[in-house]
């Protein structure tokens, strides 16, 4: 079951890569932050752990519906430019997304050695991130840029439950403050702006 | 109780920026003053003292780091009263300004006192993120589009330093459980850690982020570009509050590397800063305006600081840090006076000002800009000579006593660039350019004149012995 969350949650971050719709991307984002809270809950119910559980919870609740609603209703506020596409051209992103997983699962291999739990998980979670990088990097819109950030935390959070087991509860409710604090910012910094950045 | 005093002036300016009243800024500049309070009595407290749990401890280290800080706060709120006249700001952007800044505070508050390294990433985190909006306070295109730069390159620093913080917390956690999160707990175990790769990885990546933060090699301009595209006071509360939470992030983190392998960290972090310095320098050398070349300045003095601290010279690393905070905090709110009279103009800049507070204010410029470049009697002067010094002597204990007699003449070399640069535009601020009459107002002379006493404080055998003690 964890092997086909965490597959399933890297695959929806590579199809965002490729994605061109910005509604769609949202939607990826979504589903990837859906699949990172049942992975959460997964896991968090064979450790019992209920400090996960909770975290699960929250997390399909703030990042699988809360912020892509928000972000969808801004995008319809501030007119996004809708049709997003990516400035790497598909076959050369093609070629390098698996270049970035085989490097690093290469990279994370001696981390993979020390973590005897989930051990590949560690090295989809740096992957993750490369990706997301990636997604940031591509466009030349806000909106995916945001989604990359957004993203990139859910490889954090994924690296968080994968190598430590969860962190401990202060620090996760933390993060989602500051997850919350980021979209009240993204919010007043499309506030009265064109939007054409 | 000890915290809710920490807090009480980010609070009281956090409820205050929502009234519409224009005077009530005033009592802004005078409730900062209050944080001097808890401060002085965490001075007189035993260390180390726990203010909230083990989350929040106060020890040598972060009452000094945070007593900085604070004094950089009260400054900048000083110079905030009269930001009105020497730039276009509307009173509402003013009021959220102020708001922005009090939330900055308070994530920094927590970063720098922070004993867990969870609580200390949440208020870099809020601090970043509230900065944000500091920067966007300028209607201008420049700064809307440096607003979503920070925005996005702060927010993959910060997710850096996140993930190498999980490395390490994963590193620790089989001997230490949850508390694996703690740095005094971290430290006291550090020999113990199971898997010291895993741990020195996650340092390496935390690093990475604090040094993209700082302006670091490769991302020397960014920080350059926001600050130049914000207003003043942004570039003042990035130097002498942000950094500083940085800064004791790395000590922390740093002295836990050097107990897992003194070695490792010692090359990276060493070869890191040089690297920084090099590209810094003939930065500094093209700079053409006073908001690129102090924050240039600014990049290559924290790399000093990191450089005297991995390299056993805490005392220096300290006394650095201290003149730097108060320095350059300084330097840039003298900027926003300099340049109110148009901008990028440095011939002349320190000419025409005139009576007692004119005289008052070329004069104390005149000294910061002298001091900076470590000029005696400035204590950045005996902060190299002892950051140098103990470079050479940590030096004569290894094999690699030349590399590093080399690698001192060469950041010498590179140090006597920016000093030529520096004095030359003093020069022409002073001797050049035409002189026209020019206004300065008493609260930030005041702020200036609260930078120049600090200063000198730091010089005081009190001060030097307490700094020793830390180390």
């Amino acid at each position: 079951m964890t092997d086909f969350l965490i597959g399933l949650f890297l695959a929806s971050l590579i199809v965002a890569l490729f994605t061109t719709r910005l509604y769609r991307l949202l939607l990826w984002y979504s589903i990837n932050s859906l699949m990172l809270g049942t992975l959460a809950l997964s896991i968090g119910k064979s450790i019992d752990d209920n400090a996960m559980i909770i975290t699960g919870i929250i997390t399909i609740i703030v990042k699988g519906i809360g912020i892509p609603y928000v972000l969808k209703n801004l995008s319809q506020k501030f007119h996004f430019v809708r049709q997003i596409t990516p400035e790497i051209k598909v076959q050369y992103a093609i070629m390098l997304v698996p270049a970035i997983l085989v490097f690093t699962f290469y990279l994370s291999e001696p981390i993979t050695h020390m973590i005897h739990t989930n051990a590949n998980y560690v090295a989809i979670s740096i992957s993750s991130l490369f990706l997301s990088l990636l997604l940031m990097m591509e466009h030349k819109n806000v909106a995916p840029k945001i989604i990359g950030f957004l993203s990139m935390e859910n490889s954090l959070f994924l690296l968080g439950i994968s190598a430590t087991n969860g962190m401990p509860m202060l620090v996760e409710l933390g993060i989602f403050f500051d997850l919350l604090m980021a979209i009240v910012v993204i919010n007043l910094l499309f506030h009265k702006e064109e939007m054409k950045v | 109780m000890m915290l809710s005093f920490l807090l009480l002036p980010a609070i009281i300016m956090f409820l205050v920026s929502f009234s519409k009243n224009n005077k009530s800024k005033y009592l802004l500049a005078f409730s900062s003053f209050v944080i001097l309070v808890p401060i002085v009595k965490l001075f007189l407290l035993p260390k180390p003292y726990n203010i909230l749990s083990s989350y929040l401890v106060a020890d040598k280290l972060d009452t000094y780091v945070l007593l900085v800080s604070s004094i950089v706060g009260i400054g900048v709120t000083l110079a905030l009263l009269t930001l009105d006249k020497h730039v276009k700001v509307s009173p509402k952007a003013y009021r959220k300004f102020y708001r922005f800044f009090a939330i900055f505070w308070v994530g920094l508050i927590f970063s720098i006192l922070a004993n867990h390294m969870g609580v200390y990433w949440i208020g870099l985190e809020l601090a970043t993120l509230s900065t944000v909006y500091m920067i966007k306070t300028n209607y201008t295109p420049a700064a809307h589009k440096e607003a979503w730069n920070y925005m996005i390159v702060g927010a993959i620093a910060v997710s850096l330093i996140l993930f190498g913080i999980i490395l390490m917390y994963a590193s620790a956690k089989p001997i230490l459980g949850e508390n694996g999160m703690e740095f005094d707990l971290l430290l006291a175990h550090a020999k113990e850690i199971p898997s010291p790769f895993l741990f020195e990885m996650g340092f390496a990546i935390t690093t990475v982020g604090m040094f993209v933060k700082m302006g670091f090699f490769p991302m020397n301009l960014w920080l350059a570009n926001i600050e130049r595209a914000s207003f003043y006071p942004v570039a003042a509360l990035f130097s002498g509050i942000l950094e500083s939470a940085i800064i004791i992030g790395f000590f922390r983190f740093s002295k836990i590397a050097m107990q897992v392998n003194y070695d490792h960290l010692f090359i990276f972090v060493f070869v890191y800063t040089i690297l920084t310095i090099f590209i810094v320098a003939f930065l500094i050398f093209r700079a053409k305006d006073f908001m690129r070349l102090f924050s240039l300045s600014g990049v290559e003095h924290m790399a000093l600081i990191t450089m005297f601290w991995v390299s056993g010279a805490p005392f220096a690393a300290l006394l650095h840090f201290g003149a730097h905070a108060f320095l350059k905090p300084a330097l840039f709110l003298s900027t926003g006076v300099l340049e109110s009279n148009g901008k990028y103009k440095i011939a002349g800049a320190l000419r025409g000002y005139k009576g007692k507070k004119g005289t008052l204010f070329w004069f104390l410029v005149s000294l910061f800009l002298l001091a900076i470049i470590s000029l005696p009697p400035s204590p950045m002067f005996f902060s190299e000579l002892y950051g140098f010094g103990a470079m050479i002597s940590n030096a004569k204990q290894s094999n690699h006593m030349l590399a590093m007699i080399g690698a001192v003449l060469f950041l010498l070399i590179l140090l006597s660039i920016i000093f030529y640069r520096f004095v030359a535009i003093y020069q022409a601020m002073k001797y050049e350019g035409k002189e026209e009459e020019k206004t300065v107002y008493g609260s930030e002379l005041f702020a200036l004149v609260v930078f120049a006493i600090s200063l000198v404080t730091l010089l005081f055998p009190a001060t030097l012995t307490y700094l020793k003690s830390i180390s």
